[in-house]
């Protein structure tokens, strides 16, 4: 009987998953395109790179997992309203993604990318930066444990489970019904890399990391002056 | 500056009044058969609007015809109507409203006229949520005849004829700041915007793509809310909170930088050559687009004259020395009226360069000017009508 709740949990976290996997390819792909858009070009080094963003919004998927359940048992039902640290978190993590996309999308200068060599029509400003694991698991991280709406709807599902281990395998599968709609961001691999794609992809983290920043504070200074 | 300077290079009269007439007919015609509405049905003040707006449309394509000159006759136009259309937009909003500012009763209602610079930003909720997120209404109602359908329709039709074209004959907001960059006799920065022109040509694209996915993800229209310089002229959310008075400031702030002062200093259109997204959604279509400026290498002497005169920054010594313009060109025909050396040409793409190219321009003008006389001369027309509606001696 356990053995069947647990897989109808399991099944219904696959297909909230998938489900909701569109609204997390619209929450996500802001940072996804332009992290992707500034790689070599090449579908094999884009899915190197989107693996290792997957694996990280994992854990961040587990870790989330792990403390809604932890909490779950300890707060009555309404959730947000009891939990005054949730707009904290929110404005904390927005930062850390704006400082995030600064760091490693436009980065600071390295040793030069063979793909994003500056064109004689451009004047040089900056050597790109070559590409990293650690921004694609930071980057992947960061939106793991960012709370956008789906997240929030496997949240409470999560934590009105009997086990850890219940919960962890429900945002297990939660996690593989949204991941498929990461795909087509490997298509991103077949564009062409034109300096030009490079600086726009760049300016893009830039402008983001700004909206980030911007979206960060305002929720802090709510919190502060609000309560 | 550039196109006095062409006046000089070229003889007077570029073709003669017979035959400059002669080619201004369809287009007057035209003119006539748009506005025959106007007369069969509407009040005096929109008869006296639509022959004024008639009149000066087709005189301005008469003197393109005899001068041969494009840039100079169309900017008197583009200006005008930059000029006139948030002052007939206003005027309405304010009779209809008693103000400029959107309440939210009318967002909830869907009745915000539909923009056309928001059609980027509709696509992938369109394609993942099939959502329109913008709170107009789809089709045409007696309160909001600019529906999303309609604009969409239009600029869609236009835009097939035109390219980009669109942003020097259609676009109601550009004349706005070409207004502001005719005016100074000197051009400041001007060193400025040749070493770093490369990058500021590509903040567009950037801009399009930030606005595109973070309309996705926020669900509404980024641009409008946050970006618009337009806004500040047009209409805007009434001012209630922070958030509404933040975006405000932003909105004053685009506007003066961009739409102002700096156009002003430059000489340029800044905010369509660094920063509208639609411009850069726009350049798209100049790849299908049939029309397009070449340079004829053989009579080109690389002055960088045509580079210089360029308003939107859309001509690098690369794309000269290899004979194109880049993709974000409007066709405004700045280049080819600055050239003393007539090398820059109108081209008709599959027909070889330099020759005939006056039947490319013919060809080109002719849909262009009665487009621009469908849109922007019933934008005038609108204008025009709530001006004598005004006047005190009426």
């Amino acid at each position: 009987m356990a053995a069947l709740s647990l897989s109808a949990s399991a099944g219904e976290a696959l297909v909230l998953g998938l489900a909701t996997g569109p609204v997390c390819l619209a929450t996500c792909g802001p940072v996804v395109v332009p992290w992707m858009l500034v790689q070599p070009q090449g579908v094999r080094g884009h899915g190197r790179q989107l693996f290792l963003f997957l694996a990280a919004r994992l854990a961040g998927y587990l870790v989330f997992a792990c403390a809604v359940w932890l909490v779950g048992s300890a707060i009555p039902h309404a959730l947000p309203q009891s939990w005054t640290g949730r707009s904290w978190l929110m404005g904390g993590i927005q930062l850390l993604l704006a400082a995030a996309m600064v760091v490693y999308a436009v980065g600071w200068p390295h040793r030069r990318c063979a793909a994003a060599k500056t064109a004689d029509a451009l004047v040089q400003i900056g050597e790109t930066s070559v590409p990293k694991r650690s921004g694609a698991l930071a980057l992947g991280f960061l939106t793991g444990i960012n709370l956008c709406p789906p997240f929030l709807v496997a949240g409470f599902r999560a934590a009105q489970l009997a086990h850890l281990s219940a919960a962890l395998l429900f945002f297990l599968c939660f996690f593989a019904g949204t991941a498929i709609w990461f795909f087509p961001f490997l298509s991103l691999g077949f564009l062409k890399r034109t300096p030009e794609v490079i600086i726009v992809a760049r300016m893009v983290a830039i402008l983001l990391a700004c909206w980030y920043g911007f979206s960060g504070i305002s929720i802090l200074i709510e919190r502060t002056f609000h309560g | 500056m550039a196109s006095r300077s062409s006046a000089l290079a070229r003889p007077p009269a570029f073709r003669g009044i017979g035959r400059s007439i002669l080619l201004t007919l369809p287009i007057a015609l035209w003119s006539l058969l748009m506005f025959m509405p106007s007369f069969q049905h509407a009040g005096r003040d929109r008869h006296i609007s639509a022959l004024l707006v008639i009149l000066f449309m087709t005189t301005l394509f008469f003197l393109m015809m005899r001068t041969g000159e494009t840039y100079r006759w169309r900017r008197i136009f583009f200006v005008a109507m930059g000029f006139l259309f948030p002052f007939g937009f206003i005027a309405a909003l304010v009779a209809e409203r008693g103000t400029m500012s959107i309440p939210i009763s009318r967002m909830v209602s869907g009745d915000t006229p539909f923009c056309f610079m928001v059609t980027p930003s509709l696509l992938l909720p369109a394609a993942f949520a099939r959502t329109i997120i913008f709170p107009g209404s789809i089709l045409p109602t007696a309160s909001n005849p600019h529906s999303i359908a309609a604009m969409i329709g239009v600029w869609f039709a236009m835009t097939l004829i035109l390219g980009k074209a669109w942003c020097s004959y259609a676009c109601f907001f550009g004349g706005i700041e070409e207004g502001f960059a005719a005016f100074p006799k000197r051009r400041r920065l001007h060193r400025f915007i040749t070493r770093f022109g490369a990058y500021l040509r590509l903040i567009p694209w950037a801009i399009l793509v930030f606005v595109v996915l973070a309309s996705a993800a926020l669900f509404e229209p980024v641009y409008c809310m946050w970006l618009c310089p337009f806004k500040a002229v047009t209409e805007f959310p009434a001012v209630r909170n922070v958030t509404t008075a933040v975006q405000m400031g932003i909105f004053v702030a685009l506007f003066v930088g961009l739409v102002v002062v700096l156009p002003y200093l430059t000489k340029k259109r800044t905010q369509c050559g660094f920063f509208c997204p639609f411009g850069a959604f726009q350049s798209l279509f100049n790849k299908i687009n049939l029309f397009e400026i070449r340079f004829d290498r053989e009579k080109c002497v690389d002055c960088t004259l045509c580079q210089t005169s360029c308003p939107t920054v859309a001509l690098s010594k690369e794309s000269i020395r290899e004979g194109k313009t880049l993709l974000n060109c409007m066709k405004c025909g700045a280049c080819v009226d600055a050239c003393k050396k007539d090398a820059a040409v109108w081209h008709l793409k599959g027909t070889p360069v330099a020759v005939k190219p006056e039947r490319a321009r013919l060809l080109f003008l002719y849909g262009a000017w009665a487009l621009a006389t469908m849109m922007g001369g019933s934008i005038l027309a609108n204008s025009v009508a709530t001006m004598v509606h005004w006047l005190p001696w009426k």
